[in-house]
């Protein structure tokens, strides 16, 4: 694809990190696109912060190219990198307040004190943390200590800002609010934003896009709905939101045969992520999969029997576990009024609609 | 949470809740007890070797020299004192401290970049390193004075060194630079190991945050390295300070007691002018002085932690 574009704001060609042995970082090749939200997704350990400490020039690659905006910074120092970093401990200055911890950045780029002064007090206004300029970071809840973290790069408008799970350490309540709040901010600045989190719903509801990581290698680039949709191996679907797996062979470009023998219907797969006759299991997500009495399923669609082998409620929604006769399907049925509840015990059917599953290297 | 009615058994939970908070306090002052009896052969120790010979020394400061030289545990009075403010004190006084701030300064440049070495080096290098600066006391602290006299002599191994590289004899023995290097060479453990505790203690992501917002190594190490690790170089400077002050064995060997320096003066006042009171004065003296600027030092540098 040769789209006409500018340079993007970051670029890794090939990019790798050894630690002696240990490969880290394994010939990693990434766009990411000026003002985007993106999001480096991954368990620990699978190399997406080494990955974003090598942008920060916190870690020097050990081999491959990484361009800022066409520039290549790959041996740079972190102080002459057009970027800044909100670390995943904040690491806030302690022996300095607010106010000298937002402008420390200005301070050291040799900017004047009037404009150190504006550009810090409009930094603590965007973060509105107006009237906490003279505490210090001791002082300050952790909510508070993420936006002097933040305040504190955004003021030195950097080209990118590379966020290092900075809602890691916050509470579950504080975290989505600061999800929105991130979010909205980003839109407000209109800076690229590389988020590196380990927490696939905050990748999911926060970046434009997201890679997903493991074991050092970029296993996917896509939109939030590319990634949970059309996952491209088992690792991916797994990792992000929950999955039945169902084993097979691929018969043809639409058909799979699965492991009892049935066949089912499934969106033509690109021969990328197999070919005809290899094997392959079936993703098909628990929300996605209809349940109801035995004369209830639709004639047209795929369908499975099965009997209801225990039930939980969610609140918002009914789980339920359903043995077939090779295998156990997890369904999530939503909580809607007027929804026959099913109990353990009872006679089901499963179907689904055809594009509703996707199938991925095991 | 709400602002509901009192439920009829919210003072049954009050008074429970009072119950568990005297059983708590109970508790808490059993620990204390406790406590107390562990440490009381520690505060015994304290109180016999430590403050009864410190009141020992105040009592004789306000003695009277009698005309034989002996002491007269009668007829208190000021007079010791008044004599600290003698020219010939305040001199002593005067090249003691400068001396003593001459070391620590030295001390410290020399110090922190092996701390710092140290603190940031792999486990065996930094386990040898540490190893290297706890070696010298393994030898008795005459011994090595000792040799540090054989070493700055006359036509001794310096001297001979200098001669030979062009630079011509040195004679440093009994010299205040010879007083330095060995107070230097004393006390440099002091400094180096408090150094080293809050060097590693650092934390290295804030050095990072600062290289990732722009400064530089230099700027780096000024503005949160040195200012992060500066309980260590207060407690360094006092450990290397406070002793070299009040110096004795090191000044008498190597700097052959010409000029004298404050404590070789109170070793005389005890010793050859038999003036127990006025040694007495001098002593206490230091001692308050050092007190109160190692709090005063402490207080300052406790507003920036």
């Amino acid at each position: 694809m040769t789209t006409e574009r500018a340079a993007a704001a970051v670029a890794l060609r090939g990019v790798s990190k050894h630690y002696g042995d240990v490969i880290a970082v394994d010939a990693v090749d990434l766009d990411i696109h000026d003002g985007e939200f993106f999001a480096l997704l991954g368990p620990s350990g699978c190399g997406k912060t080494t990955t974003l400490r090598m942008i920060g020039g916190l870690e020097i690659p050990s081999s491959g190219s990484l361009q800022i905006f066409g520039e290549e910074v790959g041996p740079l120092p972190p102080n002459k990198r057009p970027v800044n970093t909100v670390f995943q401990s904040y690491a806030l200055f302690p022996h300095m307040s607010v106010q000298d911890n937002v402008g420390f950045g200005l301070k050291m780029s040799k900017a004047s004190k009037s404009e150190i002064a504006d550009r810090v007090a409009q930094a603590i206004g965007l973060v509105r943390m107006n009237g906490m300029e003279q505490r210090r970071p001791a002082q300050l809840s952790g909510g508070q200590q993420q936006r002097v973290a933040l305040a504190r790069a955004l003021v030195n408008r950097p080209k990118v800002l590379l966020l290092d799970e900075p809602l890691a350490a916050l509470d579950l309540k504080l975290r989505q609010d600061m999800q929105f709040e991130l979010k909205s901010l980003q839109r407000e600045v209109g800076i690229t934003f590389v988020f590196v989190t380990h927490d696939q719903e905050e990748a999911l509801s926060m970046s434009d896009r997201i890679g997903v990581m493991d074991q050092g290698r970029l296993l996917q680039i896509g939109s939030p709905e590319d990634i949970y949709d059309r996952p491209i191996n088992r690792f991916v679907a797994d990792f992000i939101g929950r999955s039945n797996f169902l084993e097979g062979t691929l018969e043809d470009i639409t058909t799979v045969c699965l492991a009892n023998g049935s066949r089912i219907a499934v969106p033509p797969v690109p021969p990328d992520v197999a070919a005809t006759g290899s094997p392959v299991q079936v993703s098909l997500r628990p929300e996605r999969v209809m349940i109801g009495g035995r004369d209830e399923a639709p004639e047209s669609a795929a369908r499975i029997d099965g009997v209801v082998e225990a039930t939980t409620f969610l609140g918002s929604s009914q789980v339920y576990l359903v043995r077939l006769d090779w295998m156990t399907l997890e369904v999530r049925s939503g909580n809607r009024p007027g929804r026959h509840r099913h109990e353990v015990g009872d006679e089901v059917s499963l179907w689904w609609a055809p594009d509703a599953i996707a199938v991925v290297r095991p | 949470m709400s602002e509901t009615a009192v439920r009829p058994d919210d003072t049954a939970t009050a008074d429970l809740d009072a119950e568990l908070g005297r059983a708590e306090a109970r508790r808490d002052r059993a620990e204390r007890r406790r406590g107390l009896l562990i440490a009381l052969p520690a505060y015994a120790y304290m109180v016999l070797f430590f403050v009864v010979p410190l009141f020992i020394v105040l009592l004789y400061s306000f003695a009277t020299r009698t005309s034989t030289g002996s002491t007269s545990l009668s007829g208190w009075n000021l007079d010791s004192y008044t004599r600290l403010a003698e020219p010939i004190v305040r001199n002593v006084v005067f090249r003691s401290a400068v001396l003593a701030f001459i070391t620590t300064v030295i001390c410290l440049v020399v110090a922190y970049p092996y701390a710092y070495l140290a603190a940031t080096r792999s486990t065996t290098i930094r386990n040898l390193m540490l190893i290297a600066v706890m070696i010298p006391f393994w030898t008795n602290f005459l011994v090595r004075n000792y040799t540090w006299r054989l070493l700055l002599s006359n036509g001794g191994p310096i001297s001979s060194f200098t001669e030979r590289i062009g630079l011509g004899e040195t004679s440093l023995l009994f010299t205040q630079t010879a007083v330095v290097i060995g107070l230097v060479y004393s006390f440099l453990p002091f400094m180096i190991l408090p150094l080293y505790a809050s060097i590693d203690r650092l934390d290295w992501r804030l050095v990072e945050a600062s290289r990732d917002l722009y400064a530089s190594g230099v700027q780096s190490f000024r503005k949160v390295i040195l200012p992060l690790t500066m309980p260590g170089v207060i407690a360094g400077s006092i450990l290397v300070f406070v002793p070299s002050m009040g110096a004795y064995v090191t000044p008498e060997l190597l700097g052959g007691g010409k000029q004298p320096l404050l404590g070789s003066y109170i070793v005389t006042q005890f010793l050859t002018a038999r003036n127990w009171p006025f040694g007495a004065s001098l002593s206490f003296v230091l001692m308050a002085v050092m007190l109160v600027s190692t709090i005063v030092y402490f207080r300052s540098g406790g507003k920036n932690l």
